[in-house]
């Protein structure tokens, strides 16, 4: 079914998928980004929330073109005879049901990819995408909220229904995925240079004290400290209040006291981490694993004792789309196992499918059937990869990040946690 | 600018050639209007239009949940914008005020040298000066991430051979990003004061020099009031854009040099808080606007440009 990947292509691939992500975001998309943003908030119009969801959306026959934004380096690619990039599952998806995929991988960021989207929206302007993929947080709550994406239609994705994974199923920022199904997921927790520590790091205390990871040397992750700083301190963030949320700021401001924090990441905290300039960071799973497997570095990454983060990337149908049929089809596709397969073999990212994983072990025997050795290896040990399929026991240790609901709590949010990570 | 348009009119190059032709005349003195309309539209365009978008954005209320922002007068998003953010405003005056002086300590010997000792290299100089122009700003400072690592090309040798501490680092420090800044701003400083300095009638040096002053004396006196333009210029050119940068805190940086900049940024990507980018953006501006009022007329900048203009 799968064809095999040639492991240096994977390796390029990857690293242009993390080179890429953490330049883009920290500085080239940002700069663009703050003029587009602004003349786009400036020419919205004040039409309010967008149309409430509409019953008939998923009436009829399917369009023949869906228009999917997401993510750079999401997506299983290929090359064609003449050196064209291909994407496999999706060619697959146009192959059974004749409708063309017009995939573009152009959000960076959860925020600004929002915000470009918002002035559409306000003035009932369709968005021009048919799926887009977002983030569980604040602008995936606003989105649902303010009515900008579609209900999904629960007989339209069987697939969905018989193999979503459990942790993937009702997730807390949207009740029986009325809106949302995930794309990928994974962990925040803790990337460790081996060189540059003193000792174990097995905690985000270890993270404030400088015995282990010296001064000027961790890196944060800012949207992510407040839940993970909860999370640490044995508070669920699910169920925290503003009182817990100073608790954990306490925790950050003690740990900023200690002198261990080098900087506070919105993106970009790998390269610090590859050129050595920080012993340990918060981190996302994928990231620091790629590095350990892929580039044999000293590096590990550290499942915090207290527990860790869980984020998914969800897919969504914007409103105004013009292919909703299409769209939720195209959605479905990815929740069969061996589609799905195809794209986590290629991204290692957290699977919301099940039985991915034997499929990735069966194709590890046929990758050494082949006389491939190399990459049946890589393939059987991502199949192992607890990152990638976590246990039962593994996923009851994470947490959901706290989901802001109302521009009150939003405000109190960033009133409590800014500071730390801006003076 | 605002001299460079209004004046010609003013003082129209010659006066119509025969009494009584009055069609002429007018037609003459329209001239230089049809001339500037681009530079108007230009203006008009790209500034005042987006400058008006701001201002009606900074009076909006709404939020993240509320569906968008609505325009609402909301003056308080002023008061929020000061009172939240002096602490950012101020940080970014100090260290811009940092790499305005070390621009000009810097600039002005360079530009001095080129000016009166650069013969006939000094195209060949001056494009040395201007060469990293040719390289995307944001790459350039990205560059000196690469370099300046804990274990870089630089430090990390002077590490091994024991020359400098292990826990010492030059990046995320608010050095790193004076000097960033400094770096990338130097040829803004540079220029101007080079412009002026080459304009000075040498002979006047001489002339100084003739009358029994030394030359500290016959520079003090003589060439840096007549450069005292370029001054201004380059100073207006460095502190202005200095303060509003925000590539540099990013990448050079810590949490200690977060500049308004930053905070403008954080607002708009990351938050979607348009009212209150759009009113600290225009606090800034006003800011500097003062600023560069009360320097220019400390300096009596007018003054010196006309010397200047009239020499």
């Amino acid at each position: 079914m799968t064809e095999p990947i040639d492991p240096i292509r994977m390796r390029r691939a990857m690293h242009a998928r993390l080179t890429r992500r953490t330049f883009m975001k920290g500085t080239g998309a940002g700069i663009a980004g703050i003029s587009l943003a602004s003349i786009l908030a400036a020419c919205g119009g004040d039409n309010g929330p967008g149309a409430a969801p509409p019953t008939d959306v998923f009436k009829g026959e399917p369009g023949n073109l869906v228009h999917f934004a997401n993510w750079p380096l999401y997506m299983d690619e290929g090359e064609d005879a003449n050196g064209k990039v291909t994407y496999p599952s999706l060619d697959a998806f146009t192959k059974k049901t004749g409708i063309d995929v017009d995939y573009k991988d152009l959000i960076n960021e959860n925020a600004e990819f929002f915000g470009k989207l918002q002035p559409q929206f306000e003035a009932g302007d369709p968005t021009g995408w048919d799926i887009i993929v977002i983030t569980n947080g604040r602008h995936l709550t606003a989105l649902t909220q303010s009515g900008w994406v579609y209900e999904l239609d629960p007989a339209l994705r069987p697939n969905f229904e018989a193999n979503a994974a459990d942790f993937a199923r009702d997730p807390v920022y949207d009740a029986a995925n009325k809106h949302t199904m995930a794309w990928q997921s994974g962990i925040t927790g803790i990337g460790v240079n081996l060189d540059k520590v003193n000792g174990s790091i097995e905690s985000l205390d270890d993270l404030a004290n400088p015995d282990k990871v010296g001064t000027d040397s961790v890196g944060m992750l800012r949207e992510d400290m407040p839940n993970a700083a909860m999370i640490h301190l044995g508070i669920d963030p699910e169920a925290s209040g503003p009182d817990e949320w100073n608790e954990a700021k306490a925790w950050l401001q003690h740990q900023k006291d200690a002198g261990t924090v080098r900087k506070y990441y919105t993106q970009g905290y790998i390269d610090d981490f590859k050129v050595g300039n920080l012993a340990a960071s918060m981190a996302w799973s994928g990231d620091i694993e790629y590095y350990r497997v892929w580039e044999d570095k000293p590096y590990q990454f550290v499942f915090p004792e207290t527990g860790a983060l869980l984020w998914i990337d969800n897919m969504m149908i914007p409103v105004g789309a013009a292919n909703p049929v299409g769209a939720i089809q195209l959605m479905d596709w990815y929740y069969q196992p061996e589609i799905a397969d195809m794209l986590t073999e290629y991204v290692l990212y957290m699977t919301p499918v099940k039985g991915v994983q034997d499929l990735m072990l069966e194709n590890a025997k046929k990758y050494r059937d082949d006389g491939d050795e190399d990459t049946a290896k890589r393939t059987e040990e991502s199949a192992h990869n607890q990152y990638l399929f976590p246990s039962d026991e593994f996923l009851a240790k994470t947490r959901w990040g706290r989901n802001l609901t109302t521009d009150d709590e939003v405000e109190e949010w960033d009133a409590i946690f800014d500071p730390i990570s801006q003076s | 600018v605002s001299t460079t348009l209004t004046s010609p009119p003013e003082s129209g190059p010659e006066a119509p050639s025969k009494r009584g032709d009055r069609t002429l005349g007018t037609r003459r003195a329209r001239i230089p209007y049809f001339l500037a309309a681009p530079g108007i539209a230009w203006l008009g365009l790209f500034f005042l239009v987006p400058l008006a978008l701001m201002l009606v954005e900074s009076l909006k209320t709404g939020g993240l949940f509320s569906g968008g922002y609505h325009f609402n007068w909301e003056f308080s998003n002023y008061g929020d914008a000061i009172t939240k953010n002096w602490e950012y405003i101020f940080r970014s005056i100090r260290i811009s005020a940092y790499v305005t002086v070390a621009c000009l300590l810097f600039g002005y010997p360079l530009a001095y040298w080129i000016a009166f000792h650069g013969g006939r290299w000094k195209s060949q100089l001056l494009l040395l000066v201007l060469l990293p122009f040719f390289v995307s700003y944001i790459i350039r400072t990205i560059q000196w991430t690469f370099m300046l690592s804990d274990d870089g090309i630089i430090l990390g040798p002077l590490k091994s051979i024991g020359l400098l501490p292990q826990s010492y680092h030059v990046l995320a420090t608010e050095f790193a990003v004076v000097a960033g800044i400094f770096y990338s701003f130097l040829p803004f400083a540079m220029l101007p004061l080079y412009v002026s300095l080459e304009r000075i009638d040498k002979r006047l040096v001489e002339a100084a020099t003739d009358l029994y002053a030394s030359r500290v004396q016959a520079f003090l006196k003589v060439v840096l009031p007549l450069s005292l333009p370029g001054v201004f210029a380059a100073v207006v050119l460095t502190f202005v854009p200095a303060t509003g940068d925000y590539v540099n805190a990013e990448l050079l940086g810590n949490p200690g040099t977060f500049m308004v900049g930053n905070k403008i940024q954080d607002l708009f990507l990351n938050k979607n808080n348009y009212p209150e980018a759009a009113a600290l953006s225009l606090v800034l501006m006003v800011v500097m606007v003062v600023i560069a009022s009360i320097y220019a007329r400390a300096l009596g900048t007018e003054e010196a440009t006309n010397m200047a203009a009239a020499g």
